[in-house]
């Protein structure tokens, strides 16, 4: 075999432990996700959006609306892919207990991946929710975002993979989220938009997967039209495929000695 | 089968400049129990999960069930049953929970896995903790359930790294009964473990390892008798030059431990006489166990 530790369709069934531990606590996480939305919404959209004139002729609440959304995903696959993955990891040692059944390292990454993304694209598509309740879908093909979400959500949890392999601590998050997750959500056009400010922010933040994703979902979410939308998305799926190997890799060689 | 359940030659593992596993040879049958001793450090869990694939050999070939570790790992786990020394049962699952989703990663489904867990939670005595967390569990029945997890697919195979350690007397008997029954079912069985008397009763054949290295390799009733002899006189409190001295015509040899002599004889006889002659009146005479001869081996200093 080529790739001893190549992913599989038995990912799937990693997958599945996430899924029977998530039953027990679900319906707790959905409420603090809705109230955690509405408070993010009403803060920034209503709150801080009275001081900030109209954005191409939409509201302000509108224009952070998909920009929240892309966050949600992010934050959510970030924290799983982070905290959750290395209790699993390095305390439960469920990846151990993965690889004495005739699992491979590939199979467990993409299985806590998808996982990540699942619970990631839940968080968002709540708010799809709550944003629909205050009216501010401008488009149907808004629903067409979540699938985007969902691959901007396995990018991100691979990202965070990538960092948790690396991790000799928790505390070495502290450092990912700052330097690496906060920076992003700021400078991806979630809260405001980059056209205008200094060239080398325009420049950084053309770089910065999330932005494409916050393009995407932007113009599916208020006009069911986005510009230059392969590019976007190929961009996604690049990172994605990426940051995907990456993670292999390198928890392989954490696992295997 | 094609030939045996473990072929090692020379295989062998270093953590930066320390060598774990020191060029172990090793070749087990199907239907046989091998029970690796060793004190702690001596590499027996290093060695176990090259077995398993969660360690690389540096050197050295291994194949397992007729395929090569470093390549089909996978496929070789797919028939092979394994508890870790550590404890590494899902935490947030319960007990049920943890057999049919640990079945799932086997490819067996939920319905198909139903029955063999029933039939394994009756065999562990856990039949009533089915809904339990495990955190609510004792360090005997989470035992329990690492075995019943490792049989869930009925492999051909079972390793397990030291099942009985930390358990209290009647949990200790409980697994070496059940690992006793597996192997008179025909399953191929090798452990780790430090209560030499279980060993000796269970394994046909155990390894000595210290070191990364078998320092010795045999049935152990035979390694007993070839390497201690078959009685051992036990003289607690000085021990007097003289008598000392004349043992040397004697068919027995001397080991001084702190302020305790051990006679160890191949044939008993005269031995007692003599000891009597010298007013030595106050020994103990028992038959010579492994442990004698895992301590003669290994040498009695601490070692972590
Ligand atoms: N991952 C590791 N990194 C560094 N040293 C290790 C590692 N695993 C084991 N060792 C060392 O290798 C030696 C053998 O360990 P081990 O196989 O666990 O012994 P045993 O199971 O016989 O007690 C010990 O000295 C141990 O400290
Ligand atoms: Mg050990």
């Amino acid at each position: 075999m080529l790739f001893p530790q190549a992913p599989s369709h038995r990912a799937f069934r990693v997958w599945v432990r996430h899924l029977v531990y998530y039953r027990s606590f679900y319906l707790a996480e959905w409420a603090g996700n809705l109230g955690e939305h509405i408070l993010w919404l009403v803060a920034f959209g209503y709150g801080l959006g009275r001081l900030v004139p109209s954005l191409d002729g939409i509201s302000y609440a509108q224009f952070i609306g998909p920009g929240l959304m892309v966050s949600v995903a992010m934050w959510n696959a970030t924290y799983e892919s982070t905290y959750g993955a290395y209790s699993r990891m390095r305390i439960q040692n469920i990846y151990e207990s993965m690889l004495m059944a005739p699992l491979t390292v590939g199979d467990i990454v993409l299985g806590d991946l998808l996982w990540c993304a699942s619970r990631a694209l839940i968080g968002s598509t709540l708010m799809l929710v709550v944003l629909s309740l205050f009216g501010l879908v401008g488009s149907l093909w808004a629903v067409a975002i979540l699938p985007i979400l969902f691959i901007e959500a396995v990018m991100f949890a691979a990202l965070g993979l990538i960092a948790t392999s690396l991790a000799h601590s928790f505390s070495f998050f502290n450092f990912y989220f700052s330097a690496i997750v906060m920076p992003m959500f700021f400078f991806a056009g979630t809260l405001f938009p980059i056209k205008g400010l200094p060239l080398w922010v325009e420049r950084l933040s053309e770089a910065l997967p999330l932005t494409h994703a916050v393009r995407i979902s932007r113009g599916l979410f208020i006009y069911g039209y986005v510009e230059n939308f392969i590019w976007h998305l190929s961009f996604l799926l690049g990172f994605t495929f990426l940051f995907l190997t990456v993670a292999c890799v390198l928890v392989s060689r954490r696992m295997v000695e | 089968m094609p030939g045996f359940v473990i072929d090692a030659q020379g295989i062998e593992k270093s953590f930066g400049t320390l060598k774990a596993v020191d060029g172990v040879s090793l070749q087990v049958k199907a239907g046989e129990c091998f029970g690796i001793l060793g004190p702690n450090g001596a590499g027996k869990t290093t060695t176990i999960k090259m077995l398993h694939g969660a360690v690389q050999s540096d050197a050295g070939a291994l194949r397992v069930l007729g395929r090569d570790v470093a390549t089909q790992s996978r496929l070789i786990r797919a028939q092979m049953g394994v508890v870790s020394q550590e404890d590494t049962l899902d935490r947030d699952l319960t007990v049920y929970e943890n057999l049919w989703v640990y079945a799932g990663f086997f490819s067996i489904s939920k319905k198909a896995s139903l029955s063999r867990i029933e039939y394994l939670l009756d065999f562990m005595q856990l039949r009533e903790k089915w809904d339990s967390q495990i955190k609510t569990l004792s360090g005997g029945m989470k035992r329990r359930l690492h075995i019943a997890r490792a049989l869930i697919h009925e492999p051909k195979f079972l390793i397990l790294d030291e099942p009985t350690t930390g358990l209290d007397p009647q949990a200790r008997h409980l697994v070496w009964q059940r690992l006793r029954e597996l192997k008179s079912q025909g399953l191929t069985i090798l452990l780790t473990t430090h209560y030499m008397e279980e060993a000796a009763q269970m394994c046909d054949r155990i390894g000595i390892m210290d070191g990364g290295k078998f320092l010795l390799e045999g049935p152990p009733q035979t390694l007993v008798q070839e390497k201690v002899g078959d009685e051992v006189y036990e003289l607690r409190g000085g021990v007097s030059e003289e008598l000392l001295d004349s043992l040397q015509g004697l068919p027995v040899t001397a080991e001084v431990v702190a302020d305790i002599l051990y006679l160890y004889s191949h044939n008993g006889l005269g031995v007692m006489e003599h000891l009597i002659s010298y007013g030595q009146k106050d020994f103990l005479r028992r038959p010579a166990t492994l442990e004698d001869l895992f301590l003669r081996l290994t040498g009695r200093e601490l070692r972590d």
